[in-house]
């Protein structure tokens, strides 16, 4: 089975194109290993956009708004 | 009793020298204010209204000056002597961390002169020579610095001026591409005298050396707008888009951190050294939303600029 490294590698930059999304990163939930993907915000329409597994790893949504340099 | 509002007018002339038809005005040194209140027994307050006098100090009955004793009523209504200090217009001293510091540290405020202001993230070495590390926003203006432009120390915002305050000049910044995958927020300053910087990090101390974070890690910050602030690392490995006053630039390979208890930072906080638990500077603080905070890896940033956090 491939890395979540490997498969965050090959996903991210279709992922951060679409709309809504602001960053994809790696994160663990129960244990496991996910695909965090950060969105701008909590809207259905995104949410619906997004998948909910890459290549058998589970992917996490997060709601982080818009980084801006501080 | 008579009326406290009376009471308040010959209270006001006799005490603080107001002038007013038929009453005689005096001053009395100590006292700072004349109104009307409960009035305290035993530093309880009590239903009962009073005449209250405010006082610089309170002192015994029997140390009080001839002719300056407060009198027990005026015009039938009882006073109430309290202790308010001295008034003053609300002037509050700024926090250090954005005053002019020498030897100036990590934590501090800093800023190239046309920007607001950042945080002093901490000195690097390179073959021997020191150097004051903060991001490419703060010290080189998002790549619009030139080599040489003064570095202000407090920053501008923090009334830093040209030509007392200048601690330093740009030398090197790595410039961040809007066509490019970014990995690093970083530039130089070199200060004019080694003597005017200090390795110190304000609030934390010295630091240990470099390492990489890992995930739900729990680090620290000092900077310029939220000082001390306390969080876990909740992403080693985030691509992610971040907005500028110059355009979005896509940065990877970063750092996510969410504060302990509410924000771990804000505007101006840019440029904080982000500091392990063990002492060792994992990270390079430079932006954030309304949840989280983001920052470079210092491994990434010490290997862009060739350098060696001290």
């Amino acid at each position: 089975m491939p890395s979540v490294a490997e498969v965050k590698k090959r996903h991210e930059s279709r992922l951060m194109k679409m709309r809504g999304v602001v960053g994809v990163g790696i994160g663990q939930k129960d244990g496991k290993d996910t695909i965090r993907i950060y969105v701008e915000k909590d809207h259905p329409k995104i949410r619906a956009a997004l998948p909910q597994t890459l290549e058998e790893v589970p992917v996490e949504v997060v709601v982080a708004g818009t980084f801006k340099a501080l | 009793m008579g009326k406290p509002e009376d009471a308040k007018l010959v209270g006001e002339c006799q005490l603080l020298g107001l002038e007013r038809e038929g009453i005689e005005s005096s001053t009395n040194p100590n006292v700072v204010g004349v109104g009307i209140g409960r009035r305290n027994v035993r530093g309880f307050s009590t239903q009962e209204v009073a005449l209250k006098v405010y006082v610089k100090q309170k002192i015994h009955p029997l140390l009080v000056k001839d002719g300056l004793t407060i009198p027990d009523e005026v015009e039938g209504v009882p006073t109430d002597v309290e202790e308010a200090g001295e008034f003053s217009i609300w002037r509050p001293i700024p926090p250090i961390y954005q005053r002019k510091v020498r030897p100036a540290m990590g934590g501090l405020s800093i800023g190239h002169f046309a920007i607001t202001a950042g945080t002093l993230a901490c000195l690097v070495r390179d073959a021997g020579e020191t150097f004051i590390l903060s991001n490419n926003h703060v010290l080189a203006n998002e790549n619009r610095g030139a080599e040489g432009d003064p570095i202000l120390q407090p920053g501008r915002f923090d009334g830093g001026k040209t030509d007392r305050d200048v601690i330093g000049r740009l030398d090197t910044f790595i410039a961040v591409d809007p066509d490019e995958v970014n990995l690093v927020d970083s530039a130089l300053a070199k200060p004019f005298d080694e003597r005017d910087v200090t390795p110190d990090i304000l609030g934390i101390g010295r630091l240990r050396g470099t390492k990489e974070a890992g995930l739900d890690e729990k680090v620290m910050k000092s900077g310029r707008t939220t000082r001390v602030t306390n969080g876990t690392v909740v992403d080693a490995s985030a691509t992610l888009r971040v907005g500028y006053q110059t355009g979005s630039y896509l940065f990877a390979d970063q750092l996510i951190i969410k504060g302990e208890r509410g924000a771990f930072s804000a505007g101006g906080d840019s440029g904080s050294t982000i500091v392990s638990y063990d002492g060792k500077a994992v990270g390079l603080l430079f932006a954030g939303s309304p949840f989280f905070t983001i920052a470079n890896k210092m491994p990434n940033v010490e290997k862009a600029l060739d350098v060696k956090v001290v």
